[in-house]
């Protein structure tokens, strides 16, 4: 794929400045959490965890919005350059998205290191495995189950809408998308839970209990349940799987797509 | 004169190959140009004056055919050394005069006048 | 020929663009295309380019559709579509990336040569953006050139520089196809005028041969829009 890495490049040069106050939000968020000063320490840990659960909800909405913005472009003719150029639209697609998604694993991989940061400041010590499950894949897990499906998808809502501009009623297989994907999604939802668990699972936070044991004492038998469900079946890997086939799906229509657009 | 005082066109004059060819006479004829001298090439010339160096390449054919110019390989286009200097003389006055002679036909004077007319001219002219 | 038209019309929803259109285009013909806003001249460059799909007929530029044969032409629009943050280095980078017959020497001569200023095109003059895009299209060694009001809005100074490197860039066996208003300023530029008139072609003809009629283009312009 000749051009690719100047399409990386390219994409780089576009939006380094969203990736850059991604990353420096987090900054934010890492003093916020020092401000923190609540008494009871499984409450502060509490509010610490909400507070980066929030950070993890606002990167999916600014890394939906970085890599979706191209209608300035299709007015201002960067669109035509683009068209215009050798590599595929497939190509084109794929360094808006690797770009995106490389951006979104290292806000993500750092934010569960933060998560980790407010478990030592409660005074809870994870074993060296669970600490990699924790801070690599667990935010892995997330991105391609949630992250990656909603960028691709936004990518491609965005083409799809870029691409009938000229006939006027581009709102209209726009709008399909929109509530289609709502429907789509949903039955995917139910067809991933039907076939969840028939593979074997990826057994996580095996020793967590333990080191929150030694460090609170013994858990509610309501989340010690739930715990035990988690580590001894492990989470599924159906999803992931069905997720990444689901946002290839997509990216490959966005590519198609964007190269029959009009400019 | 700057270089294109000296290639003056005009689109609405005829072909471009044939003025550019009428500038080159001109030239020579009133020694603006010397046999033996270089001529810009086709392309520098037609980057000049804004025109396609086909066109140019046209008059330069033309020229060479009518023996005024030659094409020396590698060093470029020349004014040949035996450049019809008096006859390209002959030819420019002549065209000057039928312009003029069609002006004063278009005013309907008489012969005798406009010779007297281009008289008072050259004595003007002169001092 | 290099490209052709067939029977080929594009409509828009609100207008025509063109109608009914065939045209051939062999190598090495300089061709102006000419007429008022609206006249079709950007439909049918982009129709070309293969930026528009015709409604009707069949585009084939070196024998196949627009888009496939897209690395063997240069189309440069009317738009200023640079990213406002590109200097000229960073447009020589995207250009060598991604262009195999782009020539970056010939690009940083053609800089000189243009006058164009080492700066971001934010910072640039519309005729300094207008002479880096042309820099950029020269600097690519194809066939066919499709230039798209190259001289719209631009300042004289910066339109002489264009035309001049139009006229010393291009070889006998390329294409140019360039649609202007600036119709006297670069008629002697063209070998065959395309004149065109609410989607057709109202004159197809050599600019020498009208001028050996009496009429310089312009003329010919005038009548054809009477």
């Amino acid at each position: 794929m000749r051009g690719f890495k100047t399409l990386l490049w390219l994409e780089h040069r576009r939006s380094w400045v969203w990736a850059v106050s991604l990353f420096a939000s987090l900054a934010f968020w890492a003093w916020g959490i020092k401000q923190v000063l609540v008494l009871d320490i499984a409450s502060r840990a509490g509010i610490r965890s909400g507070l980066l659960g929030i950070a993890a909800a606002i990167g999916l909405l600014v890394l939906a919005i970085m890599i979706g913005r191209f209608r300035g472009e299709t007015r201002n003719g960067q669109y035509q350059v683009m068209l215009l150029s050798p590599p595929s639209g497939y190509s084109h697609i794929l360094a808006r998205f690797v770009y995106a998604a490389t951006v979104a694993a290292i806000y993500y991989v750092t934010i569960a290191f933060l998560y980790w940061w407010i478990a030592e400041l409660a005074g809870i010590h994870f074993d060296a495995v669970t600490l990699i499950e924790l801070i690599l894949g667990l935010p892995l897990y997330g991105l391609a189950l949630i992250a990656f499906p909603l960028m691709a998808w936004v990518l491609l809502l965005m083409v799809v809408v870029s691409s009938y501009r000229l006939s006027g009623s581009g709102w209209i297989p726009g709008t399909i998308m929109v509530f289609g994907s709502g429907v789509a999604f949903g039955e995917l939802g139910e067809a991933i839970s039907r076939i969840a668990y028939s593979l074997p699972g990826w057994r996580i936070f095996r020793h967590a209990p333990g080191a929150l044991i030694e460090r609170f004492g013994p858990l509610d038998p309501e989340v010690s349940t739930e715990l035990s469900q988690v580590m001894y079946q492990g989470v599924p890997i159906e999803p992931v799987l069905v997720m990444l086939a689901v946002t290839a799906l997509m990216l490959f229509l966005a590519g198609r797509i964007w190269q029959e657009v009009e400019a | 004169m700057s270089p294109t005082d000296r290639w003056i066109l005009d689109m609405d004059a005829g072909p471009i190959y044939v003025q550019i060819g009428a500038r080159v006479k001109e030239q020579l004829a009133r020694g603006d140009l010397a046999p033996g001298e270089k001529l810009p090439s086709a392309r520098d010339l037609a980057a000049l004056l804004s025109v396609n160096p086909n066109t140019v390449a046209h008059a330069y054919e033309r020229l060479e055919a009518d023996g005024v110019i030659e094409t020396k390989r590698g060093l470029g286009t020349f004014i040949r050394e035996d450049a019809p200097v008096a006859g390209t003389k002959k030819e420019t006055l002549e065209a000057a005069a039928v312009r003029y002679v069609n002006e004063a036909r278009r005013l309907g004077v008489s012969l005798d006048e406009a010779a007297d007319a281009v008289k008072e001219a050259w004595n003007a002219g002169s001092s | 020929m290099l490209a052709h038209l067939e029977h080929v019309t594009k409509r828009y929803v609100k207008a025509d663009g063109v109608l009914d259109l065939s045209l051939g285009f062999p190598a090495g013909e300089v061709v102006g295309v000419l007429g008022l806003n609206g006249s079709g001249k950007s439909t049918l460059l982009k129709l070309l380019a293969g930026l528009l799909q015709p409604t009707q007929g069949t585009v084939r530029v070196f024998g196949k559709a627009p888009r496939q044969a897209r690395s063997q032409f240069v189309f440069l629009g009317e738009q200023d579509a640079l990213w406002t943050w590109m200097t000229p280095r960073d447009a020589e980078k995207f250009m060598s990336g991604v262009y195999e017959d782009f020539d970056a020497a010939r690009f940083n001569e053609l800089l000189d040569v243009l006058d164009v200023p080492r700066r971001k095109t934010k910072a640039m003059s519309k005729g300094e953006r207008g002479r880096l895009r042309l820099a950029m299209s020269l600097s690519r060694d194809v066939k066919l050139y499709l230039l798209d009001e190259p001289l719209a809005g631009i300042d004289l100074i910066s339109r002489e520089k264009i035309l001049s490197s139009l006229v010393r860039e291009w070889h006998t066996d390329e294409t140019i196809l360039l649609s202007t208003h600036e119709v006297a300023e670069a008629e002697g530029l063209f070998e065959r005028v395309l004149l065109m008139k609410a989607g057709r072609i109202a004159l197809d003809a050599q600019a020498e041969e009208l001028r050996d009629e009496g009429k310089s283009v312009v003329d010919a312009f005038r009548e054809v829009l009477s």
